[in-house]
């Protein structure tokens, strides 16, 4: 790899400046991720701030409902922390869902946010890729293309974003809390955290030069009763997903008060399927509601030459976490 | 052989306690003093040449001492002509010209102080080619397969006899159909490394290689050394499976800068280079017919193969080999034909041929029990062959028969319903299927030397071999062969092997390893007793041990030398070790997921050496056998000719969540005439047919037939 510099952080402002001043420079959390890009040469800083030392892994609840969830908390002490256990099963499930035990246990959760796509041709620098270097071309598009996006795409990317984590949040509502170099902090609904590719498939995400996350909040909801991650993929564990479903359903009696799903595996961000949710409002949890509301998702689906199967299985997989979600254990 | 004190008995790895602790030493963890970093550079094209290269930044990186291309390389004399005998050992220069024939083949190799350095280094090299399109694409070339003369391991490319298409014509049920089976990669843990050392003319090599002398003629060949000059030290290597086989060209790059820098250099490859560069399994594409009568009785089987090699080297899988003396079968035709690709060349991975021959031998079994609506046990017991039907030659011992019986019985196989989707339970359609199994069992001669050492009364033993452990438990067995045969107690045998200065072996591969390993032991024992006995002029009560026959002669220390080879008469006969699999598995038809919770194998393969590490290597076979027909698969893009499967991320071996329970019995069984010890392998065997067994299982499960491997979920969607 590249050399580099290295320095620690002692503060988030001082970290984010420090980041902000150098175009070249990386935030550094866990590694799990940009160590190996870095390694392959797809990543090239020659400067890396490690914000793990900023105090920022907490994990507490908020005065006013919910929880925050400390940036550089680990994956594996955000999804066995009882309150996430407790409140939130379905982020729990996700986190437990993803990588392995040895990556959960170095991953962060600003990290996980922030992890870059495994389009095997964004890895290899040897491709043409569009997110690694605007205007070189998209490999995937007419190459091997059976893990890609079958929504949100454009003709410069159809990667899609690895996560499971960023799937229930999606669901969940969360909000990401980051600051700038400038001490200045706002926050973003994670919807709109991650970007589509469209014309600047380089920009994975809305972060401002030099912003770190500082923290992820959920806010209270009654769904922890009913949620369920569901992944599919390739084998049982340590792969990414073909799909996967997060959803979650506040019930009244046999009626769904509200539902929310999203979906990994699909677009270049966790994709919310708010015509499903507003189709199963107000209606009772039978098979036949989620197997029409699942009709309502995906309609706008353009299957790549490999992956067209994935808006079958996606279906399926809707009716699946659903039911598994209202405890229909089958 | 029940009158065995050590051999046979499950005893742990004598070597386990050093590798937990971390204190066996692999080959890249050799302290050499003044040692310097290779790292290769690879093309990124598939096909053409280069046309210029730029070294110019990376040479200007701090800590780069020298980057090797064919521009400045040593100079090295063309190789002979590639043949099934001298493909590991010829002459294979490397960087002697500017062409490209796969995509990542190395085209260079940057030698720095430390390896971050090189690598990076290896990152600015500026490549331009002139590129030629690839051919890279199966079935865009496959009509151009041509009859090869000879496929690996010397098989003859076609066999036939009788008349199989008559007979299709007179039976009652012919079956026609096409199975396919990707790319594989080996991927053992350890990636391929070498540390090369010239000390005056005397060169030493620390190198991850299933194959000491192999790999010293390799060297010696390409570079002109008298092959007396080179060691070879491999003592603990982190699986092979074939991709470690023959010397590769890391090894010969790192050979070339050793002694182009007179400077030790060690070099580890990378995991993306482990797809590229130390060979694959390739794509088979077998096409069976098959024909029975009313009764079960099969009268016709052709298995044709279509496979793809490398442009530079003719390697031909023995797919077909199974088919040519699984079954009695009255009309036969195998054939293999080749084409050429822009793909590196394939290499030997565990059974070649039998395993993905016997994915569609296997199903294609299946497919006809299920067609003449009989059980798929009494349908390969109704077809087994009194002698080989290839040549006649009697069996030295086949006990199919007993494993499929034995099996079915303790797996509860006639708890199977005939009919697909008749057992489901929830969301689960549960299906059960069985193969048959078998991989050739060959025996080589291989040579030990045998110190024994009498100390105040205690008497020790040192066996020392250029064998080597690939994993498998070397060290282990042939220590128990020889406290038997020394009539010692194991813990006061040592055991010396991966030094190519000691006695020759035929190293570890092919699933001769642990037979060869141990009968030398064991013939060894008994001619250094003998001569023991010669010496020792005294009167016994009963036969004399040879702690007896050193201490009562007092003698301090003794060594024999000496070889086992195979017998005369070992070629009139056949030689295979055979299993059967039983499969269970539980269909998510929806979601097209599979779960394997039980996988019951059966095994008669001679004497058991060890039953723990046998047990070990039949499991570990089964696990192979499980990614092979569930998850694992090399892709190619067409356009490129590069891997998309580049990192263990992408090419999906089976997890520990994959693996259900996995049950292995050994039937007992005595082979006399394939060594001393009656000992066949079992390094290959226990991946045999996996892959068919549990496709059975699914298409009794779900009624689907999956000919394509693997089994990924949208397959059964």
């Amino acid at each position: 790899m590249k050399p580099f510099k290295y320095s620690r952080a002692t503060s988030v402002s001082t970290a984010a400046r420090q980041v902000s001043a150098n175009s070249q420079a990386k935030f550094l959390a866990g590694g799990t991720n940009i160590i190996d890009l870095m390694k392959e040469f797809v990543e090239r800083p020659d400067e890396l701030v490690d914000v793990t030392r900023l105090n920022l892994s907490n994990i507490s609840t908020l005065a006013a409902g919910g929880i925050s969830i400390g940036a550089t908390a680990k994956n594996a002490a955000t999804a066995n922390h009882p309150l996430i256990r407790q409140h939130y099963p379905l982020l729990s499930q996700a986190i437990l869902a993803g990588a392995s035990a040895q990556i959960r246990n170095m991953a962060t959760n600003g990290g996980n946010l922030n992890q870059r796509t495994r389009c095997a041709y964004f890895y290899d620098i040897a491709m043409p890729c569009n997110k690694r270097q605007p205007d070189s071309g998209c490999s995937a598009l007419e190459g091997v293309n059976r893990m890609h996006a079958i929504v949100g795409w454009s003709n410069q990317c159809v990667a899609v974003h690895p996560s499971d984590m960023c799937v229930a949040l999606a669901a969940l509502d969360a909000v990401v809390k980051v600051q700038g170099p400038d001490g200045t902090a706002r926050t973003i609904p994670i919807t709109d955290y991650h970007r589509l590719p469209e014309d600047t498939p380089h920009l994975d995400n809305n972060l401002r030069s030099g912003e770190l996350i500082t923290s992820i909040e959920i806010p209270a909801n009654n769904f922890a009763a009913h949620s369920y991650y569901l992944k599919v993929r390739d084998r049982s564990s340590y792969a990414f997903a073909l799909v996967s479903v997060a959803a979650a359903m506040e019930l009244n009696g046999g009626t769904i008060k509200q539902a929310r799903i999203a979906m990994g595996g699909i677009a270049h961000k966790p994709w919310r399927l708010t015509a499903a949710e507003s189709f199963l409002a107000g209606k009772t949890a039978t098979a036949d509601n989620f197997k029409l509301a699942s009709e309502q998702a995906l309609q706008e689906a353009k299957p790549l030459a490999h992956n067209a199967f994935k808006i079958e299985l996606g279906r399926r997989s809707i009716v699946r976490a659903l039911q598994m979600a209202l405890g229909n254990i089958i | 052989m029940s009158e065995n004190k050590f051999i046979g008995a499950p005893v742990s790895r004598i070597e386990g306690a050093l590798k937990v602790m971390g204190k066996a030493p692999y080959a890249a963890e050799f302290p050499v003093k003044n040692i310097s970093y290779g790292f290769p550079v690879q093309s990124t094209i598939a096909a053409g040449e280069i046309t210029a290269i730029d070294t110019s930044e990376a040479e200007k990186q701090p800590g780069v001492i020298r980057i090797i291309t064919h521009e400045n390389a040593l100079k090295l004399p063309a190789g002979p002509p590639v043949t099934n005998a001298n493909r590991m050992t010829r002459a294979n220069p490397v960087l002697q010209n500017n062409k490209v024939l796969f995509f990542g083949q190395y085209i260079g190799l940057v030698v720095a102080e430390t390896y971050e350095q090189a690598r990076y280094a290896a990152r600015l090299v500026k490549v331009t080619y002139k590129a030629e399109k690839p051919r890279i694409n199966f079935d865009a070339f496959a009509a151009e397969a041509y009859k090869p003369e000879v496929i690996n391991a010397g098989y003859p490319t076609d066999t036939s006899w009788g008349n199989v298409a008559d007979a299709l014509k007179q039976a009652d049920v012919v079956l026609n159909e096409t199975y396919d089976t990707p790319i594989e990669h080996h991927h053992p843990m350890e990636p391929h490394t070498s540390i090369v050392l010239f000390e005056g003319d005397q060169l030493t090599i620390y190198e991850a290689t299933q194959m000491l002398e192999q790999t010293r003629q390799g060297v010696a060949n390409t570079f002109n050394i008298p092959k007396e000059n080179i060691k070879v030290l491999s003592p603990y290597i982190g699986g092979g499976f074939g991709s470690k086989l023959q010397p590769r060209e890391h090894l010969l790059l790192t050979v070339m800068a050793a002694k182009m820098l007179n400077r030790p250099v060690k070099t580890v490859i990378t995991r993306q280079m482990m797809q590229t560069n130390v060979g694959l399994r390739q794509h088979n594409r077998q096409k069976i017919r098959m024909g029975a009568d009313r009764s079960g009785k099969l009268l016709a089987l052709a298995h044709e193969t279509v496979t793809h090699t490398a442009m530079n080297e003719e390697f031909v899988e023995q797919t077909g080999v199974i088919s040519r003396m699984m079954y009695a079968v009255p009309n036969s035709l195998v054939t293999h034909r080749v084409f050429h690709t822009h793909i590196q060349v394939p290499r030997w991975t565990r059974a070649p041929g039998e395993t993905p021959g016997s994915f569609a031998l296997e199903s294609a079994i299946d497919e006809m029990a299920f067609a003449l609506k009989m059980d798929p046990v009494a349908f390969r017991i109704k077809n087994e062959p009194e002698k080989n039907p290839e040549n006649g030659k009697p069996w030295a011992s086949r006990s199919l028969i007993q494993c499929l019986q034995t099996g079915a019985e303790k797996f509860g196989w006639n708890k199977r319903k005939m009919e697909p989707r008749s057992h489901q339970q929830g969301r689960w359609l549960i299906g059960y299927g069985m193969s048959s199994a078998s991989r050739g069992a060959p025996y080589r001669e291989a040579s030990a030397r045998i110190k024994v050492s009498n100390k105040n009364k205690a008497v020790t033993a040192v066996v020392e071999m250029a064998a080597t452990d690939i994993g498998t438990g070397s060290y282990t067995i042939i220590a128990q062969a020889a406290a038997e045969k020394l009539g010692l107690p194991l813990e006061n045998i040592k055991v010396q092997i991966g030094d190519s200065s000691l006695p020759p072996t035929p190293g570890s591969g092919g699933s001769w390893g642990a037979g060869s390993y141990a009968s030398a032991v064991a013939v060894v024992c008994e001619q250094l007793k003998a001569e023991l006995r010669s010496k020792v002029n005294a009167q016994f009560i009963k036969g004399p041990s040879v702690a007896d026959l050193m201490i009562a002669g007092n003698i301090k220390e003794y060594e024999s030398t000496g070889t086992a080879k195979p017998s005369a008469g070992m070629a009139n006969y056949a030689h295979f070790s055979f299993a059967a699999h039983f499969a269970e598995v539980w269909v998510d038809e929806s979601l097209g997921i599979v779960k394997i919770p039980r996988f019951l194998t059966t095994v008669a393969a001679g004497t058991i050496l060890n039953e723990k590490t046998a047990r070990s290597q039949i499991m570990g076979g089964v696990v192979w056998g499980i990614g092979q027909a569930m998850t694992e698969e090399s892709l190619l893009d067409d356009r490129y000719g590069n891997f998309v499967t580049r990192t263990l991320a992408d090419y999906h071996v089976p997890v520990n969540l994959d693996v259900g329970k996995i049950d292995v019995h050994f039937l007992a069984e005595e082979d006399r005439i394939i060594n001393q010890l009656g000992a066949k392998g079992v390094g290959e065997l226990g991946i045999t047919s996996v892959a068919a067994a549990i496709a059975n299982a699914v298409f009794n499960a779900t009624g689907k037939r999956i000919r394509q491997l693997p089994i990924t979920p949208d397959k059964l969607l």
